[in-house]
């Protein structure tokens, strides 16, 4: 019996390629093939029974999303939104990030623990005190008010990526920037900046997806002006029109997957776990 | 002379730290403050105290069934999450040609909104969906196929889509960052490729696996938009939370605060256990 288990061991090993492609192939098929569906659901017309494929194409759907579903305007209202969250959080960030990441600071790492909580704890938790603050204030319903109740989870990812972005600036290098006679201003247009511009933009560009995916704190703040793309698409799910939900789906994963070309690019994908909050 | 210099930079600092304070004070702290108050309202009233809605919801029993259905889910996501992670990441580890692609692959439900994954899984995996179109026709006694979509092995299984990144990525990160020399001394003494796997490389991946799994763990636990569009019946405590405004007209704002007490504590439980065992791990190498 050992034997038999230790010759299977064995010949697993000696096709250790061809096991591995099948594991990675086999993922592949398990997140990708639901996308496959929805895009294949998106263009297909009379697709009932047991048929693999669509029987016919149609860009009908498309259509429908766009006029019924009103996805140019719920795509420049996600747009806005996402816009007004990156500048503040980037500015949030910013600061913050150049306190934690270059001054002594007493408590330095629960006090960043502590603005980091948001991204920790589920967001309907606070999403519920969020919206009863903005409906006193009227806030619910304007591309501001959605876009601020967005800076609850995208400024403590910027402050964090910007804390470690600041960190790892080089000492020596600002010195050396001074002993060649930079003035302050001069060091930071010249030196800092161009320095630290990779992570802004990688702060940037992570803010700007959270904002994009934001489902929660739309859910709660969103009213018949500020629909965004993901409350878009669940009330799409609810009417239960699933070829043109299909299509809105399309219109909406594709700016996600450019998104995710850049991430690859310009960041480390680790820093994508950072924050474990249900969405 | 030296002191006021201090004390400036301090004032700097603080300055600096300002913005984010405010965001932390204005959109987090003071919404779970007033979250507790109002859970201690009685339902739409703004004076007097009570602890009706916890000792509702904590009572019954369909609500503690909230609490261990939202347990459940999460805990077994976590538990499929390691045994996906482990085959993937041993598969990514060897950066056979084309690994790149796979990372990408196994990144992509952490980028796409929750709900276009919800909407394509249900498709995918419904009475119509390729799932059940490859059964009927791979599987001939089974007529009718299988009905995944709105059940509770369903749910575990769109969990798992959603979350599984997160344990992957670390089990991954661990795995590479394993020093070589350590399985070669092991093949040296003349261990076989299951004992080294099972003796070396697991244990010593172990910390970057709970690590990863503990994520996968407390998303699960706070998954909302999931489980509001494919849940059907089953309502986990962020759906429970939200179902309790959108329902009834009035909505209960008390009640809904209390279970959004109930589960905020029980994150922050989890966290402290979490960076308690990271601590400890982390200690000991």
């Amino acid at each position: 019996m050992k034997a038999l288990a230790r010759a299977y061991g064995r010949g697993l090993w000696e096709g250790r390629a061809v096991l591995a492609y099948t594991i990675l192939l086999s993922l592949t098929l398990f997140i990708v093939a639901p996308f496959l569906m929805i895009a294949l659901r998106s263009v297909g017309k009379g697709w009932f029974g047991k048929l693999w494929l669509p029987p016919q194409l149609t860009l009908e759907w498309y259509r429908w999303a766009i006029e019924v579903g009103n996805i140019p305007e719920v795509l420049r209202n996600t747009v806005i939104i996402g816009v007004i969250a990156v500048a503040i959080s980037t500015a949030i960030g910013l600061f913050a990030g150049w306190a934690f990441g270059r001054r002594r600071l007493p408590g330095k790492e629960l006090v960043l623990a502590l603005f980091l909580l948001p991204l920790m704890i589920p967001s309907i938790t606070y999403a519920l005190g969020v919206a009863r603050i903005f409906y006193a204030l009227g806030l619910v319903d304007t591309h501001f008010g959605v876009a601020l109740a967005h800076v609850a989870v995208c400024a403590p990812y910027a402050i964090m990526v910007l804390a470690a972005t600041f960190e790892g600036l080089d000492e020596r290098v600002l010195e050396a920037a001074s002993v060649c006679g930079a003035g302050p201003v001069r060091r930071f247009f010249h030196v800092v900046l161009p320095l630290v511009m990779p992570g802004i933009l990688a702060s940037a560009i992570f803010t700007f997806t959270h904002s994009y995916n934001e489902f929660t704190l739309t859910l709660l703040t969103y009213g018949p002006h500020t629909v965004t793309l993901p409350v878009r698409t669940y009330l799409a799910v609810g009417d239960g029109y699933w070829e043109i939900t299909s299509a809105m789906a399309i219109l909406m994963v594709a700016p996600s997957l450019l998104i995710l070309a850049l991430v690859q690019h310009r960041a480390r994908p680790e820093r994508l776990v950072g924050g474990f909050k249900g969405a | 002379m030296r002191h006021a210099g201090v004390r400036a930079e301090a004032a700097v600092t603080g300055a600096m730290l300002l913005p984010a304070a405010a965001a932390f004070l204005g959109l987090f702290c003071y919404p779970m403050l007033l979250t507790l108050v109002l859970s201690l309202r009685p339902e739409g009233s703004e004076t007097g105290w009570t602890l009706s809605h916890y000792l509702a919801f904590l009572g019954d029993a369909d609500s503690r069934g909230v609490v261990l259905l939202t347990f459940g889910l999460a805990l077994a996501a976590t538990l499929g999450s390691i045994a996906v992670s482990v085959p993937i990441a041993l598969a990514l580890r060897r950066r056979l040609p084309g690994h790149r692609f796979f990372r990408l692959i196994v990144l992509i439900p952490l980028v796409v909104p929750g709900l276009i994954g919800a909407l394509g899984l249900l498709i995918f995996w419904g009475p119509r969906g390729w799932f059940n179109l490859f059964l009927t026709q791979a599987v001939p006694i089974l007529s009718r196929g299988l009905t995944v979509t709105y059940t509770l092995p369903g749910l575990v299984l769109f969990y798992l889509w959603l979350y599984f990144p997160y344990t992957c990525v670390t089990t991954l990160a661990a795995l590479e960052g394993l020093d070589p020399a350590i399985e070669e001394a092991a093949e040296v003494a003349g261990a076989g490729r299951w004992q080294i796997l099972r003796h070396v490389l697991l244990p010593l991946a172990t910390p970057g696996i709970l690590a990863g799994s503990v994520l996968t763990f407390m998303a699960a636990f706070g998954a909302f938009s999931v489980p509001l569009v494919a849940g059907g019946n089953y309502r986990p405590l962020a759906v429970e939370i939200y179902k309790q405004i959108a329902v009834p007209i009035p909505p209960h704002w008390s009640g809904a605060s209390a279970i959004a007490v109930v589960m905020g504590a029980v994150q922050v439980g989890f966290l402290v256990i979490y960076m308690r065992a990271v601590r400890r791990l982390g200690g000991r190498r």
